[in-house]
């Protein structure tokens, strides 16, 4: 009998890929849960004695360390700038869909500017933020994130408009509906599932996003991904482990929680953008 | 189409345009305009042209040259492992997967955290006191490498990079495998392809458009990497990790030197519409509509 032994082979490399590919959340979470005394003596997987200290200690040096600062301020440019993306693309996604208008020079634009480096356009945005007062401010990253999404949810947004059926939106001309009724009546509740899938997908991604977190801001809007690297800096050579473990456990769970819980609308949005971009 | 509904549909594309306007066309222009200036932050509304020495600059750099082969390089090494890697898991799991779809999304996670933090726990991880990898290193061999010193800095990033990577490639082609008709796998089954030779023969050549697409892809990310590099090693070791996007951040921002800094990044905007161009003509890309 081979079968058996071929299903439980699979198990065994999916359980290994699990723990490999997972290894810096994991390994970071565990680390997260030692006292400082056991990070130094013990750097193995295994935990003595598991105690939540460290997140603590996280909320207790406001004053030198604000995670829930950082927090807030990825919070809410990443919610500005992913709801700036959606109104943005949605009515531009119809018109190339139903209106032929811009699907042969705008979808092309806005779907290759994945393929480009944005730090391109790094250093001009900085000046031109500099020159009009958006840098540091939540708003100009939200403006960023809006740029950094706008590609995936367009093509998103144009081919499932694509998809939908025309008959329904014959319908309502009949009856009178302008365009803007339309799309706001008809057009948009039978995109729901992608407005939900794109937006948790741009939410994550703006989530993420670094290096124009890192160059717009300096303190007042500066997100978690650029403000748990302060936490290094701020404690200059002595790190305490425990503590900036716990740190990037509470900047990684919003988007894995997300992840986990959507994981099928992500990972259908991710592949139709991939092969259809 | 009536005149109406085109003025209606490019009322619709305006704010669209409006926003790529400002915060590319624009940008891109001032990138034009520096990069063929004498400018720093004191004239920066007044830039004085003086031709293409910048552009002299940067391409006499040997620094910009060992940032382009960096990224070319990380880029290559990492899209094709990945691409393997991601094949592999995806057909050998395909049969777990067709049973419990949810089996997947623990093998998604790793692309939900940002890679500027996967950069910061790697500090920790790979630490010689306190980091999980050199502590079983340790207790399996009795010895680790100093995984960012220079002779091992290019292999720990790309196995980074890779490990946080290959879900996105495993997801591609897990679905573009999951989409083959089983009657065509049936008939070629009748004509006596097994394993192997199916594989090949069948699955291989179908999926060949969905390996091309992950291959560019995980190229593109990785060519332009720039977050967990800087996170975890920076410039590293005589600027022996510095990637193009690197290069291009600390001539702007460490040496304050603008002029430098856009005329490079105007040679890698025509580096990436070289590989865009090659990328839409090899891979026959289907319009998205």
């Amino acid at each position: 009998m081979k079968k058996p032994l071929l299903g439980g082979l699979r198990w065994l490399v999916f359980a290994l890929a699990v723990v490999i590919l997972n290894f810096p959340v994991i390994a970071t979470l565990v680390t997260s849960l030692k006292s400082d005394a056991e990070i130094m003596t013990n750097a193995s997987l295994i935990i003595e004695a598991p105690t939540l200290d460290n997140y603590v200690a996280v909320f207790a040096m406001a004053d030198r360390f604000d995670i829930l600062h950082f927090l807030g301020n990825s919070l809410v440019a990443s919610l500005i700038g992913s709801v700036l993306a959606i109104a943005i693309a949605f009515p531009a996604a119809y018109a190339m869909a139903r209106l032929e208008v811009g699907r042969s020079w705008l979808l092309p634009l806005a779907v290759n500017l994945r393929a480009v480096p944005l730090i391109i356009f790094a250093i001009p945005i900085y000046l031109m933020y500099q020159q009009v007062g958006l840098l540091d401010t939540r708003f100009g990253l939200a403006l960023i994130f809006c740029l950094v999404n706008v590609p995936l949810v367009l093509v998103l947004f144009a081919s499932s408009i694509a998809d939908l059926p025309l008959e329904i939106e014959e319908a309502g001309r009949v009856d009178g509906a302008g365009t803007l009724r339309l799309l706001v009546y008809v057009v948009a509740p039978m995109s729901l599932n992608v407005v939900a899938a794109s937006s948790v997908l741009a939410f994550i991604y703006s989530w993420n996003e670094f290096l124009f977190g890192l160059m717009l801001t300096t303190n007042n809007a500066t997100p978690v991904s650029v403000g748990a690297s302060f936490f290094f800096a701020a404690s200059g050579g002595g790190v305490r482990w425990g503590v900036a473990a716990a740190v990037m456990i509470l900047a990684t769970l919003p988007p894995l929680v997300l992840g986990l819980l959507m994981y099928r609308q992500i990972g259908r949005s991710m592949t139709a953008g991939a092969v259809k971009g | 189409m009536p005149r109406t509904s085109r003025f209606e549909g490019h009322l619709l594309i305006a704010p669209l345009t409006a926003f790529l306007i400002a915060l590319l066309g624009f940008p891109l222009v001032l990138d034009v305009v520096y990069s063929v200036s004498r400018v720093g932050f004191e004239n920066i509304r007044a830039p004085e042209l003086i031709g293409f020495s910048n552009y002299a600059k940067a391409v006499a750099d040997p620094e910009f040259w060992a940032a382009a082969w960096f990224s070319l390089r990380f880029g290559l090494i990492v899209a094709v492992i990945q691409m393997v890697a991601g094949l592999g898991l995806a057909v050998f799991l395909a049969p777990l997967f067709a049973k419990r779809p949810w089996l997947i999304a623990l093998l998604m996670l790793p692309m939900m955290v940002a890679p500027a933090l996967v950069g910061l726990m790697y500090r920790l991880i790979l630490h010689e006191f306190v980091g999980a990898v050199p502590y079983y290193l340790l207790e399996w061999y009795g010895d680790f490498p100093a995984f960012l010193g220079r002779d091992w800095a290019f292999t720990t990033l790309v196995t980074i990079e890779t490990l946080q990577w290959t879900p996105f490639a495993l997801l591609i082609l897990h679905s573009s495998y999951a989409a083959i008709s089983p009657d065509i796998r049936e008939a070629a089954s009748l004509d006596g392809a097994r394993g192997r030779r199916l594989f090949l023969n069948i699955d291989l050549p179908l999926m060949m458009p969905a390996l091309g697409i992950t291959f560019f892809i995980r190229f593109i990310d990785s060519f332009r990497v720039f977050d967990n590099l800087y996170t975890l090693v920076g410039p590293g070791a005589g600027g022996s990790t510095t990637s193009m996007s690197i290069y291009i951040y600390q001539a702007f921002f460490k040496v304050g030197d603008i002029g430098l800094a856009v005329a490079a990044s105007m040679l890698l905007l025509v580096a990436s519409f070289v590989v865009l161009w090659a990328i839409n003509r090899f891979t026959a890309r289907k319009a998205p509509l």
